[in-house]
């Protein structure tokens, strides 16, 4: 029998809806759904969404490590040995050895559930991999307009008269959200791109500012000393609703321009023109991503644009806004359930004696960890000097995703305890000791928040292969296991309507609703007969009096900078086709084949002194490591630069060195020699 | 009048969702997407009203359907291959299994269940459209009215604001 069931992309942040068609049962193929932020359109990725799911590769019975390897066990012997393997370690060493990565790809309530473990072990390790996305955007936007997300709704873009595109390509990243853009340039809207490559996105540009990778902050200053000098940022927006500009003005003095193209390389006359088309234009949306985040400055990248936005009164009215684009299809949703080492869901400090009482009441104990715990980059350099025992992975592949994989790898080499939960055998799970099936998004019912604040209820279309099970599930037998208080969750909806008692910003977002109401709820969304919030900022700001802080920053350049062992800039980027470290996307065929093998884009001018030829395989060093690919010899970037897909694994050459505030790794700036093999 | 399928190129942002899309429904895909240094051609059969592909066919094995799409009959087809020399496009390919000449039939099978051809359907930039071209030049105009219009009352604003 065929059969249609709404489904819900599990790429992207952008939050696309798809039909999800199925025979007997078996997932055949994709529909446009004709409701949904993307009006039925979908990208490749969308189109290909159920290929992975029966793919001979899932994992369907649990593993354990043995002397032959990985073999299968069943689940009441997995989960009690791993519950009685973490009390060891946390009587022997003590909580804080305990360290736990969360997922932007699992639901709300899955996030939910692992910061709850962790918590109610006693310790606030516990993480996810927002720390290498968008984490600089949670810290930044925090300290300027108080609240860690995008501020207004997709439908913002076409009625904005300007969009500042910043260190994002989302031609490739969210090709969907181009059909906004897209808008936006039918309706007048003048586009500027900031970018060290030439990308698709540009094409659309009216401008193009191809900065050298690491001088945001420099670029940022000068347009905003452009707006002050000729005076066209909004007086009256600046004097009612922030503070601090008086600060602003002393420090954007120095950053001229002409300063500003000796750092950065973009001409001096170009970042006046392109300051004052963004002043002058009305309405303006600031977005960004991965480029301006991942950065030893990434904090303050976010906050130097968060102060262009606010001195140009583009917050809180409708065509404005500050959107950071998020990456996976529940980042939003794993930093509000709190799969952060610093805070309860909502945001809420775990310092905060008030807060960590209420949420001990909630969970039936009587007190919490007041310590703040260790990020991801942090656990896995305390895995490698021993201080970290146990790490419980769900549905992260740091191997692949985090920087310098050598470095990781042997930290989680060094563990007594490593537990991965996930859908396909990565190359972290082969590392692991543990290894439990998880269920992928069609086989499992959850919410999941996309990018503009909207959570959408996941529904399942079909069945788990072999044992394989919801993580929610998995969790909550853990909880069990372990021993936890209040961890008798029946269905999936007791936890989500936990989630509503807990996270303010979630109160009216129930399970019944989200149900019903396909489309989703925009958060905060106060009580069940609130209707949402599409626009955030509105009257006053989520700061404690209301005001948004501008909050000037000095440039400082990135970690490492080229000299004559490692000449190049290495940068890394995303393509269409691909997703992450390849687990779901590569195992598509009409993916895999179209999108097909590791490259590196380099200028013709270096290609020649270099003796490369387009398509030759090339050598990469950085003082990290070595990687193999073929070289695209193309002006899409500028001399000295060299720019990978980081797909393939090319985070064994990336800077591992963090943003002190955020704690966010420099994966976008590294320095890098080229060698030439030879060869096609 | 009967709908077309219309390619933007000023829209293409080179995803090849369209490529993928086609490729779930026929196996193949009748539809490429080449990229250029700032532009991409996503190209397929235009399914031309004076088609060559029809006149040339020694066995008419191509025809127009219904909706007219130009479309080919496997039965009749012998993989002489007269289509893809005369198509200006070269549209027309060998099916690697069955050896005959295929292309792009407008997604005949979704036709059939009255939903739209899939590469249009998914296109995230509206760069393949399938509609009637009256209909749609009409909704274009009206578009570029309003921005007539809307500039029309910046420049009244400006004056206003510097008299
Ligand atoms: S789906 Fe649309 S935008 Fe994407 S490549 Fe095809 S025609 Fe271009
Ligand atoms: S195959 Fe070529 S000639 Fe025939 S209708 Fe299509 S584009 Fe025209
Ligand atoms: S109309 Fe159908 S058959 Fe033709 S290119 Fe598009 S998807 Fe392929």
């Amino acid at each position: 029998m065929e059969e249609f069931k709404i489904g819900l992309c599990p790429y992207c942040g952008m939050g696309c809806r798809f039909y999800i068609k199925t025979l007997n049962g078996q997932p055949i193929g994709i529909e446009p759904y004709p409701g949904g932020v993307n009006e039925g359109k979908l990208c490749p990725k969308g189109v290909a969404a159920v290929d992975f799911l029966r793919h001979k590769d899932r994992l369907k019975k649990p593993l354990k490590r043995t002397e032959n390897g990985l073999v299968e066990i069943n689940w009441e012997q997995a989960i009690k040995e791993i519950a009685e393997k973490l009390l060891e370690i946390r009587e022997k060493y003590g909580p804080d050895t305990l360290g736990f990565f969360s997922s932007a790809r699992c639901s709300n309530e899955e996030n939910y559930l692992l910061q709850k473990i962790a918590r109610l072990l006693g310790t606030n390790n516990v993480d996810h991999c927002a720390r290498l996305c968008h984490a600089s955007t949670v810290v930044g936007l925090a300290q300027t307009v108080g609240a860690a997300a995008q501020s207004g709704s997709y439908t913002d873009i076409p009625k904005a008269k300007v969009l500042l595109i910043w260190g994002y390509n989302p031609s490739e990243t969210h090709p969907v959200l181009m059909r906004y853009i897209l808008r936006a340039r039918d309706n007048g809207a003048k586009i500027i791109v900031v970018d060290p490559r030439k990308t698709g996105t540009v094409w659309f540009a009216d401008m193009h500012l191809q900065l050298k990778p690491g001088t945001d902050i420099v670029l940022a200053n000068a347009m905003m000393h452009v707006i002050i000098e000729e005076r066209l940022y909004d007086r009256e927006f600046i004097m009612n609703r922030t503070k601090g500009f008086e600060k602003l003005i002393a420090v954007v003095q120095k950053y001229t321009p002409e300063y500003a193209e000796e750092i950065t390389g973009v001409p001096a006359k170009l970042i006046r023109e392109s300051a004052i088309t963004f002043a002058t234009a009305g309405r303006g949306i600031v977005m960004w991503a991965m480029g301006l985040t991942q950065h030893v400055t990434g904090a303050a990248n976010v906050k130097v644009l968060a102060d262009l936005a606010l001195i140009c009164g583009y917050v809180g009215r409708e065509g404005t806004g500050l959107f950071p684009m998020r990456g996976q299809n529940n980042v939003q949703g794993a930093c509000d359930m709190a799969a952060l080492p610093n805070v309860f869901p909502g945001y809420q400090k775990v310092t905060d004696d008030e807060k960590r009482k209420y949420m001990a009441e909630i969970w039936g104990v009587e007190d919490l960890s007041s310590k703040p715990g260790l990020t991801i980059p942090e656990m896995i350099d305390a895995a490698a000097k021993g201080e970290l025992k146990a790490l419980y992975i769900m549905g992260e592949n740091p191997v692949m995703s985090d920087p310098n994989t050598k470095h990781v790898i042997e930290a989680l080499k060094n563990l007594e305890l490593l537990v991965v939960q996930d859908i396909f055998l990565t190359e972290t799970a082969e590392l692991a000791h543990y290894v439990l099936p998880a269920a992928a998004y069609a086989e499992k019912e959850g919410s999941f928040t996309a990018s503009e604040r909207r959570v959408q209820w996941n529904f399942k279309a079909i069945e788990p292969p072999g044992e394989a099970k919801p993580d929610w599930e998995i969790l909550t037998m853990l909880g069990k296991a372990l021993g936890l208080p209040k961890f008798d969750y029946s269905d999936v909806e007791d936890i989500t309507r936990e989630i509503t008692l807990v996270a303010p910003q979630y109160r009216g977002i129930t399970p019944d609703r989200l149900k019903r109401e396909v489309m989703g709820v925009q958060w905060p969304c106060p009580s069940e007969d609130h209707s949402g919030t599409p626009r955030l900022h509105v009257e006053r700001f989520a700061t404690p009096d209301g005001k948004a802080n501008i909050i000037p920053v000095e440039f400082k350049p990135p970690a490492e900078e080229p000299d004559e062992e490692y000449p190049f800039i290495l940068t890394t980027f995303r393509i269409v086709g691909q997703y992450h470290t390849l687990t779901m996307s590569n195992r598509s065929e009409s993916l895999k084949k179209r999108w097909s093998s590791p490259y590196a884009q380099i200028s013709p001018k270096d290609a020649e002194k270099l003796g490369i030829q387009d398509g030759e395989v090339i050598r990469i060093v950085t003082r990290r490591g070595s990687y193999t690919c073929r070289a695209v010899v193309t002006e899409d970037v500028s001399e000295g630069v060299i720019a990978v897909p980081w797909h393939w694994g090319a985070n064994i050459l990336t800077n591992d060195v963090l943003d002190p505030e955020a704690k966010i790794p420099e994966l976008k700036v590294a320095a890098c020699r080229v060698e030439k093999i030879g060869g096609c | 009048m009967e709908k077309k399928l219309f390619i933007n190129l000023g829209r293409c942002i080179a995803c090849r969702a369209c490529e993928v899309a086609c490729e779930k429904e026929h196996g193949i895909s009748f539809i490429t997407v080449y990229e250029f240094r700032d532009i991409a051609v996503p190209l397929n059969c235009r399914h031309c009203e004076k088609a060559p592909c029809i006149e040339v066919c020694p066995t008419k094995a191509i025809y127009r359907d219904e909706d007219g799409a130009v479309v080919i009959d496997r039965s009749k087809c012998i993989g002489c291959y007269m289509c893809s020399a005369v198509c200006p496009y070269a549209i027309p390919i060998v099916d690697p299994i069955k050896e005959l000449a295929v292309k792009c039939d407008l997604c005949a099978e979704r036709r059939k269940e009255g939903k739209g051809p899939f590469c249009a359907a998914v296109c995230p930039t509206d760069a393949i459209i399938y509609a009637d071209l009256n209909e749609l030049m009409e909704e274009k105009r009206k578009r570029k009215a309003e921005r007539i219009v809307e500039a029309q009352r910046k420049a009244v604003e400006t004056l206003a604001y510097f008299g």
